[in-house]
């Protein structure tokens, strides 16, 4: 069980194994720094709160208790540095405004079949690949940092909450606004390639 | 009755098997019948598994040389470090 194994190393650095501490470096980091660059859009910033968010966990390591999984931990120390830079610098860029919330929850969102109908090798493709990331960089932070630690990082709705610290129906909320969103962008996207290619054949 | 808009609001709940077995039920009976909201679900499955697979978990060597670098220049002095107990 991976949880346990993450206990044993804790405890060896918990008892002076610096190289343990390089050992969950080692395993995380990689996960860590994608959500970080996720949720704040920029490599070089990116970095920076990877150190951070290491560092902190080092200091921090006393004080988990074990009563979430060690990564729940550490994507919660992660999340809480981004967007504690974000809100001191971009305070616009974590929430919705009300304006754009109201007039979404109004209708019935678009849909077409071009998107369903589009080959997974081609959603998936380079550029398929390109058009997600814009999609999900388009959202506000809480909503970008809820559809990658559900979607991409694959926690469950309830390590989700825990290390957002909001309830799972907030959470449940802000995830199916993501996710609409990001649906609407790709049927728009896939609507538009589609006509330009009849366009090109007519 | 419920209304379209609102099947297609929990669609994202069903998706992630986060609904009770009554609104499955109505969510799947309706699904069946109702061509625009199986189309809605369609899309938000496809949604959900593209974004799975479409960020790769990759850092830059240098990022990672850097991390390395930084951790052991601030984790070696007293004050840092991890004490168990405390």
């Amino acid at each position: 069980m991976p949880m346990y194994e993450d206990r044993e190393t804790i405890e060896r650095v918990l008892n002076g194994d610096y190289d343990a501490f390089e050992g969950l470096v080692e395993k995380y980091q990689a996960r860590i720094y994608r959500h970080l660059k996720k949720m704040v859009k920029d490599g070089h910033l990116a970095q920076d709160l990877l150190q951070e968010t290491f560092l902190s966990a080092y200091k921090g390591l006393p004080g988990f208790t074990g009563s979430s999984s060690f990564s729940t931990w550490l994507f919660r120390i992660a999340t809480n540095t981004a967007l504690m830079y974000l809100r001191k610098n971009r305070p616009d860029s974590v929430e919705y405004d009300d304006e754009i919330r109201n007039q979404s929850n109004s209708t019935l969102p678009p849909i077409s079949s071009e998107f369903v109908n589009t080959p997974l090798e081609i959603l998936l493709s380079n550029e398929g690949k390109r058009k997600i990331e814009e999609a999900i960089d388009e959202l506000p932070a809480l909503y970008r940092s809820v559809i990658v630690l559900r979607d991409v990082e694959g926690f469950s709705l309830e390590e989700v909450s825990k290390i957002m610290d909001s309830s799972i129906a907030a959470i449940k909320s802000r995830l199916h606004r993501a996710r609409n969103s990001v649906r609407e962008t790709l049927t728009s996207y896939y609507m538009e390639r589609n006509l330009s290619s009849d366009r090109r054949e007519a | 009755m419920r209304t379209c808009k609102e099947f297609c609001d929990c669609i994202s709940d069903y998706l992630d098997g986060d609904m009770s077995e009554d609104l499955c039920r109505f969510l799947e009976d309706h699904l069946d019948r109702c061509p625009p909201c199986q189309l809605m679900y369609q899309s938000l499955a496809t949604t959900v598994e593209v974004c799975s697979q479409s960020i790769p978990a990759e850092m830059p060597d240098d990022v990672r040389e850097n991390l390395r670098r930084f951790l052991r220049e601030h984790c070696g002095q007293d004050s840092c470090e991890p004490k168990k107990g405390v």
